[in-house]
């Protein structure tokens, strides 16, 4: 093969691609945010004994799981904005679209969490009157939230991986802005593959960072959900 | 109060039924290569030798860890200028979905053959087995087994990607959705329409996927 790399056009360009990764790390960590407290409020009332409370969530779950993440985001982005008449930005779309989503799966963590705590911890609270808020609060959900490092992180990283789908509706991420710059200095090889590499600038130390925490924690006997 | 209007899907059945057909021919492509590749792949990475250990490592960690949106971009976009002549949507998306799919695979390849027991391959060995016929007939039929919950899984993953292939332009199900929208102006019945033929698929699959997890656990 003996095209000629020019990354000049690209590397000029750069600031622009910095841009977008930094909108791409700023939605991440909204949405990873946003996701994990409305998740915890779905586990708790998936975890309802209220078979009309748990299991209409147990569906809703179910959907926002196995419906594709850019289906989810089109219809949001095109049809809700009909449906409810707001006037919907890419932004908003992508934001409300991506914590809904993470906060379906973080509900099933939660969940998988907190029934795994021992009943003998359950026990202990309530032996000592402890309202049930409060069990909940100072008993089981700091021990549910130790078991479940591991699986956030992992899938904080997912996450910033789903985000890219986002440049389909114009967010001004790292990928949307590659294909701008892509467009403008005709480029396509050395944008894609520079914006490649900056992605995996970010990913890859995540991941190996993701593992060593993961190998610390089975080490110490720290049992671990999700 | 918006009125749901869905009987134009419903007399055109055409739209939807074409996009799940290319939907389909994408999934199986993507998943027979994905699969096959990341046997091979994954070999590597079980392997001590260098030369087979590095390279398959690096592929690895690449498809792994960069957005599969970014791979099809670079399939689609990049790639034609490097080999000097374009690619349909449908190559680009398909070796996109396959090469993400041979990396994972071949981290569940990899995990589920050093799950199985040292005194397996030590046993084999004292019968004068050769390495290939260990692999063959002892490591990987066990090995299989335990593997099942995961490549299901990664299936469905897979099955959910294929709507990216929108964003080139492939016309399967997310993108005769969005060709019916502009035409007939009805995003709220044809993307819920897509979300539901998903969802109707996937749903039962998940199910049984669920089961298999079950099933290995004990």
């Amino acid at each position: 093969m003996d095209y000629d790399w020019q990354f000049g056009p690209v590397f000029r360009n750069f600031d622009l691609l910095l841009w977008g990764l930094g909108n791409t790390l700023m939605l991440t960590a909204i949405c990873l945010v946003l996701g994990l407290i409305l998740g915890l409020a779905i586990a708790l009332l998936r975890l309802s004994r209220l078979w009309i409370v748990s299991a209409p969530i147990g569906l809703l779950i179910d959907f926002l799981r196995i419906v594709p993440p850019l289906v989810q985001l089109m219809w949001v982005f095109f049809a809700l904005p009909i449906l409810i008449d707001v006037r919907m930005t890419p932004f908003i779309a992508a934001t409300v679209t991506l914590s809904i989503q993470s906060a379906a799966f973080f509900a099933e963590v939660f969940r998988g969490g907190i029934i795994s705590i021992e009943r003998d911890q359950w026990e202990a609270a309530r032996s000592l009157a402890m309202p049930k808020a409060t069990m909940m609060r100072r008993i089981i959900l700091p021990q549910a939230i130790t078991r479940m490092i591991p699986t956030i992180l992992e899938r904080g990283i997912e996450l910033l991986k789903t985000t890219s789908l986002v440049s389909a509706i114009s967010f001004a991420d790292l990928l949307f802005q590659a294909t701008q710059v892509s467009q403008s200095v005709f480029r396509p090889l050395e944008t894609f593959t520079v914006a490649a590499g900056l992605y995996l600038a970010v990913i890859l130390p995540a991941s190996i960072g993701v593992r060593l925490v993961e190998r610390r924690m089975a080490r110490s006997g720290v049992s671990t959900v999700g | 109060m918006y009125e749901f209007d869905f009987q134009f899907i419903l007399d055109n059945p055409g739209f939807l039924w074409a996009g799940l057909k290319h939907t389909l021919a994408l999934y199986a492509a993507s998943l027979t290569i994905g699969l096959a590749l990341g046997l091979v792949i994954g070999m590597g990475r079980y392997s001590t030798r260098k030369w087979l250990n590095w390279p398959a490592t690096i592929w690895v960690e690449l498809f792994r860890n960069t957005p599969v949106l970014v791979q099809m971009m670079w399939f689609f976009f990049a790639l034609p200028v490097l080999i000097g002549f374009s690619l349909t949507a449908f190559t680009a998306a398909t070796m996109a979905l396959a090469a993400n799919a041979s990396a994972n695979a071949a981290e569940i390849f990899r995990a589920g053959i050093q799950s199985i027991h040292k005194g397996q391959w030590e046993a084999s060995r004292s019968l004068g087995m050769s390495y290939g016929r260990i692999m063959r007939r002892i490591i990987l039929p066990q090995a299989i087994r335990r593997m099942v919950p995961a490549f299901s899984n990664r299936a469905i993953e897979l099955a959910k990607m294929t709507s990216l292939a929108s964003t080139i332009s492939y016309a399967e199900l997310l993108y005769e959705a969005r060709l019916m929208s502009s035409m007939q102006f009805n995003p709220i019945e044809a993307f819920t329409a897509v979300a539901v033929v998903f969802f109707v698929v996937l749903y039962p699959l998940t199910r049984i996927v669920a089961r298999f997890e079950v099933d290995a656990r004990i």
